[in-house]
């Protein structure tokens, strides 16, 4: 197979270096305006701590807001770029390969941003050591066997692994970087390269490195959503206590970081005019795995009507009637149709193969999961056992402004690195124009 | 006299890379190593590599990993007891996530490790007898070999298709 037949290995790497070329006006513009909305985000975040956690729109008895909410979002979005990078590296999707470092990348930034949320939603951040477990005056130690417990060491696994299996795929493409750089750039790149030359030896032990990373890494993502998932599954909430919660997370966080990873690349496609090695063949497979996970998700919405009606439990069936045709109605039905209705628009050739629909449906699919995660988090405790104990919520301004800095930090380390690093696999590349598939294939 | 010589041979396309080290084979000279910009099993299967031992790292670090999270787990429970209905303090299974989740972690630090102490990284003195090209377009196979040879070294290359090109002395001995 060979997704680009002209294309040699001087025109990869031409290609790709050239997006490392001094960037114009307009970038630093772009990195100005996402600079301020991070700051903006910080100043939320100071004025809550300064204020109380109570400058947020939680109440009781929805006490988990939109920070829940993003947490959640960027764990999934987190997901597709494991799935790109090791998923279908297992399955030797020669495909994934021009978009794999992308999807690292997102991966690596999107779990880093999920990760400020617990910091900001505690309040007081400054005694977050009180959650490490080690012997201490307090006598106190975390409880491992509560699901937030869990999600603590799982995210913190998940990080770890994702930063080192980013960083190890990365090292031949910045001996490359090296090799083609001068003076101050040249001596970071050797040093970060750690004098990679590419010796058979070296190759030998990388190729097997990096698949233990990927069978590793398949794993790993798989529980990491299953874990966030019982955060919400292990309580007895209506519309929560559900054992497809764990299937139904992956599945979602999938499909959002796919989508995701649409938004990201079909601008980088036209910016950095990669348009021959990230082809409409590569971005067709993508929309077609949205389909698939389109309709796992429609499936798990449907499922859950399904086992609400078949428990003929009061409680549980008027949670998701409530659902669908309470308070949070519309944005149950954003969900309901941004996810798996829109998708299916895909099964079109037309569609699937069109830039602009494309574009406008990753971002769709990214509102509509961003929704999800609402109509989940909110809904469940907003509408509990107790007819006295419900509640309504809206996040406040404070929420929202953090929200955005959030936005503006995740697309800012983006905008960074796609100017510092290489952003294609230049190795994974040219192993594609010669086998079709991953490392030593 | 002799003089250990290292000399590169610079081809552009895999296949002619791994034909030359084979027919190397008929020769005296030793392969020092080869670079490649990319990972080959056609080299590889010249070369005649083993497989890596990466992965006994790996394994080890999987299993310390799954052992130490569930020890974690197991003693925070027992230094604070919580006894709900009179169930087992050590609780198995929500223990085996965080054994699980350590198991993953620290497989992937032996891998880094096993991948670092094998492939010999950072390696920064490999630099120095190094061609640029052999991370972009060209595959160079370094043969060693005394001084007398180095002619036929180069010229081998050379009617191979290759281009050639002779390291700096190494330690000189009688």
């Amino acid at each position: 197979m060979s997704e680009s037949p002209q294309l040699t290995y001087t025109e990869i790497d031409r290609t790709v270096l050239d997006t490392l070329s001094p960037p114009s006006g307009g970038y630093w513009l772009i990195v100005m305006v996402l600079i301020l909305g991070v700051l903006a985000g910080v100043a939320c975040w100071v004025y809550q701590i300064f204020i109380g956690i109570g400058a947020g729109g939680q109440n009781i008895p929805v006490a988990w807001g939109t920070y829940l909410i993003n947490f959640v979002f960027w764990v999934g979005i987190a997901h597709s770029g494991t799935l790109i990078s090791a998923i279908l590296y297992l399955f030797r999707a020669g495909w994934r390969n021009p978009i794999a470092r992308a999807a690292e990348t997102m991966t690596v930034f999107a779990v880093s941003i999920a990760g400020l949320f617990p910091f900001i939603h505690l309040g007081r951040v400054w005694v977050v050591y009180y959650m490490l477990p080690y012997p201490n005056q307090r006598y106190l130690w975390p409880n491992f066997q509560s699901p937030l417990v869990f999600d603590m060491v799982a995210i913190s696994t998940y990080l770890t692994v994702s930063t080192l299996f980013w960083y190890t795929g990365m090292l031949p493409d910045l001996a490359v970087v090296r090799d083609r750089a001068t003076g101050f750039r040249r001596k970071v790149f050797t040093v970060i390269s750690l004098g990679w030359t590419g010796k058979h030896e070296q190759w030998r032990h990388y190729t097997r490195g990096y698949l233990f990373f990927a069978a590793l890494a398949t794993p790993l993502v798989i529980s990491v959503h299953s874990v966030v998932s019982w955060d919400f599954a292990l309580g007895i909430v209506p519309g929560w206590h559900s054992t497809i919660f764990a299937p139904y997370f992956v599945a979602g966080a999938i499909h959002s970081g796919l989508a995701m990873v649409l938004t990201l690349l079909i601008p980088l496609r036209k910016l950095f005019h990669y348009e021959r090695i990230v082809t409409m063949r590569i971005l067709e497979a993508v929309a077609k795995t949205i389909i698939f996970t389109g309709l796992i998700v429609g499936y798990a919405y449907t499922v859950e009507y399904f086992l609400a009606w078949y428990s003929h439990n009061g409680v549980e069936m008027d949670a998701f009637r409530w659902r669908a045709l309470g308070d949070y109605s519309l944005e149950f039905w954003i969900m309901v149709v941004c996810n798996s209705i829109i998708p299916l628009l895909f099964f079109f050739k037309k569609i699937r193969t069109s830039i602009p629909w494309l574009f406008g449906i990753s971002i769709l699919i990214n509102i509509g999961m961003w929704y999800e995660r609402f109509v989940i988090i909110i809904g469940g405790v907003a509408h509990g056992f107790i007819p006295h104990a419900w509640g309504l919520y809206w996040p406040s301004g404070i929420e929202w402004g953090i929200m955005i800095g959030s936005f503006s930090l995740f697309f800012l380390f983006f905008v960074l690195f796609v100017k510092h690093l290489p952003s294609i696999s230049m190795t994974e590349m040219k192993e594609t124009l010669d086998h079709g598939g991953g490392h030593g294939n | 006299m002799a003089t250990d010589r290292r000399v590169m041979g610079l081809f552009p396309d895999e296949k002619q890379t791994a034909e030359v080290i084979e027919a190397m084979s008929a020769y005296p000279w030793q392969i020092d190593r080869v670079h490649s910009p990319l990972p080959s099993h056609r080299i590889s299967t010249a070369l005649k590599l083993k497989k890596s031992p990466v992965g006994w790292f790996t394994l080890a670090g999987g299993i310390l990993g799954f052992f130490t999270g569930f020890a974690l787990a197991a003693y925070t429970a027992l230094v604070w007891k919580l006894i709900v209905w009179g169930k087992p303090i050590i609780a198995w299974i929500p223990f085996v996530i965080v054994g699980f989740e350590f198991t993953i972690l620290f497989s992937v630090f032996g891998n880094v490790l096993g991948l670092l102490i094998f492939g010999g990284l950072p390696d920064y003195k490999g630099l120095e007898e190094y061609d640029p090209r052999c991370s972009g377009e060209h595959f160079g196979i370094v043969a060693t070999c005394t001084e007398g040879e180095q002619d036929q070294v180069i010229e081998f290359f050379r009617n191979k298709g290759g281009e050639a090109r002779v390291f700096e002395e190494l330690a000189a001995d009688s």
